[in-house]
């Protein structure tokens, strides 16, 4: 049993295991599988350097060394690819560069298997005869080999952090195996005739593997004290299995045998002993492989990103409020991917706005600046698709540092339209293991989904709560215009009382003077000086004046606040105007007017009117002309139709007239038409008079206009809608029709 | 004086607060042959109105302690006949009482500022005959 053949083993050992571990972390990563690959190659080139360097003759020898020649072919063909690829999942070679080096490699393959490559071995030397096409195989082993080496020193000049970090890896295990290499096997050798040491190739191989499986592993998978852990449980495993098996085939040889245990037994013991151990090394990768299997169909433990997403997808479109979503899509996340929490947090203005949580949250309110920044650096990547931070990965910082204080293992950014509005933070896995490429894969799918479902929620919730404090404004102030309407109510009601109460007041004393006054004109016992009666008169006067005011005021009031009811009833407008006339007979009379009244001696007129005010209307305007027109002058009520409906009441007097720019402010309130009353008004009015009558016939649907010129009197036209179809007057309706016809 | 001696047969009591009006009306219709009582107040309105009868009351609206229009509905409350009949004589606007007036049943609505003594005395003869007068509500 000699020393090379242990250090063999052992590297053998060592290479599988990495292989298959690596291999087993992530099966679809191109990267492991051409790692595990160039192990297997690596395995099989120690194994037949071995075979070729223990052969008796030199036509084995010469054999065993082309095996390795052709094996090294496709060990540097494997470097220059899993140098190109690594760490990515996908292969990076172009189809043309892919078709050009399997081209130069099989070509080479089978050189090295003819005598082109070595033509013979010299047993005398012990060293392989050289043919002529050596030096292709030195140029294609340099060329990939180089090439390798160029790609990942490119690897480490351009890439980040995590990147860096495995490429380095990566270099120092290759540096470090060629260092080995050169100090035992060449300098050594070389410089000190030392050659016990060459045996240990083997183990330099190992220590390249480990690195370089160890680059591979790092990113993304296990903290480190995991695999060590796993691996020495492996192990101890292994060496379990392993001993304990060939301890019970040694006992049981030597009982077969009956005899001592020679070298011979020992050595016989061997192969049985390597093979126990690949048994023993096989068992756990094998039962994974059909625990794999097995789930497939029972899917125990195990999740399907589809139909995750799908279900995902389904309670996103499913539900627009905020808190119920966040934590429905947690919950199956947690369920699906088996995480101990996760919570979604939501930024506004350099401040965490909302957090919503699932599972064990307790005591995790995930709010404060450093929460905040966290998300932020979480968004720092340049791909939006390598948005993410895994604790695992991190570089010792502060956003590490605050991931541990929380527990944090993974945080991803929610982005809409590249705006960052929050993110989602995870918790430890159940089982203790990592994140793997699979649920990191989820998680980054799932992840801008949410972010888009989440703003809606948002902005759903928003118009919610907009439209809950626009209801309140409504509210308010509707309440607000209630209590001025109820105030503006109240103090209608404290106006009209206070008008009516004012009005009382002032006609009380009034009416004292007034009656005492007319008492003592009146008073038959006792004759009165002439002088004395005029002066009594005169107050008599003035005081009905002001009644007059006071009455005409409460009127004037009452319209403007639309408190005029009108007791309408269909009248003969002639009726009215005739009371009028009868009223102020008298008075033309005595200043000798020719006071006359047309169109009404067989004529109907019916109009929908208050007869009361529609009489003071005419009062007034009847009165005015008889006020202003001197004695012996005119005045003629003529009553006729204008259209078809409506009656106009035409007063024409020869009066003074009214001046054109008094026209216009004949019937405005106090109303001061100078020329008029200095000159012919003795008893002058209050000012009212028109602008209640023109208010008046306005409520009744009517107008009143004027048309007058100096010195040439004036006419007032009271124009009123005439009724029509009232069956109460239909008779006298025919019957107006009718002697107008005949007219 | 015969004449005067049938009129003084009719009663008419005069609910009016204000002093100088009071006497103005009291003696006018004294005058006339009317035998007049007075009220200065509501409440001696509403006590003389229960405990006797009139063939007119004159009544004022506005008065102290209970106002003209409060008497009528005590009246109407308590379901009290009120027998005498009640012409409103007032210097409050028409339109403000006139349809609660109409309720209690008052007869006519007299506005004092508008009318001289002359015109009460004829509306008063109206009321009391059955003959026209130009305040009666409708």
């Amino acid at each position: 049993m000699n020393i090379q053949l242990v250090f063999l083993l052992f590297a053998i050992v060592g290479n599988s295991l990495l292989g298959l571990f690596t291999f087993y972390k992530n099966p679809k990563s191109s990267t492991n599988k051409l790692f595990s690959l160039f192990t297997l190659f690596l395995n099989s080139y120690l194994i037949l350097n071995y075979l070729s360097l223990n052969q008796i003759s030199d036509e084995a020898t010469l054999f065993w060394i082309r095996a390795v020649m052709s094996n090294a072919v496709i060990l540097g063909l494997l470097f220059y690819f899993l140098a190109k690829t690594f760490p990515k999942k996908e292969l990076i070679v172009s189809r043309q560069q892919l078709i050009l080096s399997l081209v130069a490699a099989t070509i080479l393959f089978f050189l090295t298997q003819t005598d082109l490559i070595f033509q013979g071995y010299e047993h005398e030397t012990n060293n392989p005869i050289p043919g002529k096409a050596i030096g292709l195989f030195a140029v294609y082993t340099l060329i990939f080999l180089s090439g390798g080496f160029i790609e990942l020193a490119l690897k480490l000049k351009n890439s980040t952090t995590i990147e860096r970090i495995q490429t380095r890896l990566f270099i120092y295990g290759t540096i470090l195996m060629f260092t080995l290499i050169l100090t035992t096997n060449f300098f050594f050798v070389v410089v000190f005739k030392m050659t016990f040491l060459v045996g240990l190739l083997p183990l330099y191989t190992l220590v390249f593997v480990g690195f370089v499986s160890y680059a591979i592993i790092r990113h993304r998978f296990l903290d480190i004290r995991l695999i060590v852990a796993r691996a020495v449980a492996y192990v101890f495993l292994l060496l379990f299995i392993g001993l304990g098996y060939i301890a019970f085939l040694f006992d049981v040889a030597i009982l077969l045998n009956n005899e001592r245990p020679t070298r011979q037994t020992v050595q016989d013991l061997i192969l049985p002993a390597v093979i126990a151990l690949l048994f023993a090394m096989s068992f756990q990768p094998l039962r994974r492989f059909f625990e794999k299997i097995t789930d497939r169909f029972l899917y125990k433990d195990r999740y399907d990103s589809n139909s995750v997403l799908w279900d995902l997808s389904r309670i996103m479109a499913s539900t627009l409020n905020l808190s119920e979503l966040s934590k429905k899509i947690l919950e199956k996340l947690l369920s699906s991917v088996k995480i101990n929490y996760g919570a979604i947090v939501l930024m506004r203005h350099s401040s965490i706005i909302w957090v919503g949580g699932a599972g064990d949250i307790s005591g995790r309110p995930f709010k404060g600046k450093n929460i905040y920044e966290l998300v932020h650096a979480s968004n720092k990547s340049q791909n939006e698709k390598e948005n993410i931070l895994i604790f695992e990965e991190l570089a010792e910082s502060n956003t590490k540092k605050t991931m541990r204080e929380h527990n944090i293992t993974v945080v991803l950014p929610l982005i809409v339209r590249k705006e960052l509005i929050g993110g989602i933070l995870l918790g430890e896995k159940s089982s203790g293991e990592i994140y793997s490429s699979e649920d990191i894969d989820l998680l980054k799918i799932f992840a801008p989904e949410v972010a888009v479902a989440v703003k809606n929620a948002l902005s759903y919730d928003e118009i919610k709560r907009f439209n809950i404090t626009l209801e309140e404004e409504v509210k308010r102030a509707t309440e607000k215009l209630r209590k001025a309407n109820t105030k503006l109510k109240e103090l209608d009601i404290l106006k009209d009382e206070f008008v009516s109460i004012a009005s009382h007041e002032l006609r009380t004393p009034m009416t004292a003077i007034k009656s005492y006054l007319w008492m003592a004109i009146n008073q038959p016992e006792q004759e009165i000086k002439a002088q004395l009666k005029k002066y009594l008169e005169i107050s008599y006067a003035s005081t009905e004046r002001l009644i007059r005011l006071v009455n005409d005021m409460l009127t004037v009031s009452r319209i403007e606040r639309n408190k005029i009811d009108l007791k309408l009833q269909v009248i003969n407008v002639c009726e009215i105007v005739q009371m009028v006339y009868d009223e102020l007979k008298i008075s033309a009379d005595e200043k000798h007017i020719d006071f006359k009244l047309l169109g009404c001696a067989d004529k109907r007129y019916n109009i929908n009117a208050d007869k009361e005010k529609m009489r003071e209307v005419f009062q007034n305007i009847v009165g005015n002309a008889l006020k202003f027109t001197p004695e012996k002058g005119k005045i003629t009520i003529d009553i006729k139709m204008s259209g078809t409906d409506k009656v106009a009441i035409e007063i024409t007097d020869t009066g003074p007239g009214i001046q054109k720019e008094d026209l216009s402010k004949l019937f405005q309130k106090f109303s001061r038409l100078e020329y008029s009353y200095a000159k012919h008004s003795s008893t002058p009015g209050t000012g009212l008079g028109l602008y209640i009558s023109k208010k008046i016939v306005g409520l009744h649907n009517g107008d009143i206009t004027v048309e007058s010129e100096v010195g040439a009197g004036a006419a007032f036209s009271v124009i009123l809608s005439v009724v029509s179809n009232k069956p109460a007057s239909n008779e006298n309706e025919e019957k107006g029709k009718k002697s107008k016809e005949v007219k | 004086m015969t004449d005067q001696k049938i009129k003084a047969a009719k009663k008419i009591l005069v609910v009016e607060d204000e002093e100088y009006i009071r006497d103005l009306y009291v003696q006018l219709l004294q005058k006339e042959g009317y035998l007049v009582e007075s009220a200065v107040d509501g409440e001696e309105a509403y006590m003389k109105m229960s405990k006797k009868d009139y063939d007119l009351i004159l009544l004022d609206i506005i008065l102290p302690k209970i106002d003209g229009l409060q008497i009528l509905e005590k009246f109407k409350k308590e379901k009290k006949e009120l027998s005498s009949p009640v012409v409103l004589l007032t210097n409050l606007s028409q339109e403000v009482v006139v349809a609660k007036a109409v309720d209690y049943g008052v007869r006519g609505y007299m506005v004092k500022s508008d009318l001289t003594p002359y015109d009460i005395l004829r509306e008063v003869d109206g009321y009391l005959n059955g003959k026209h007068v130009n305040t009666q509500l409708k």
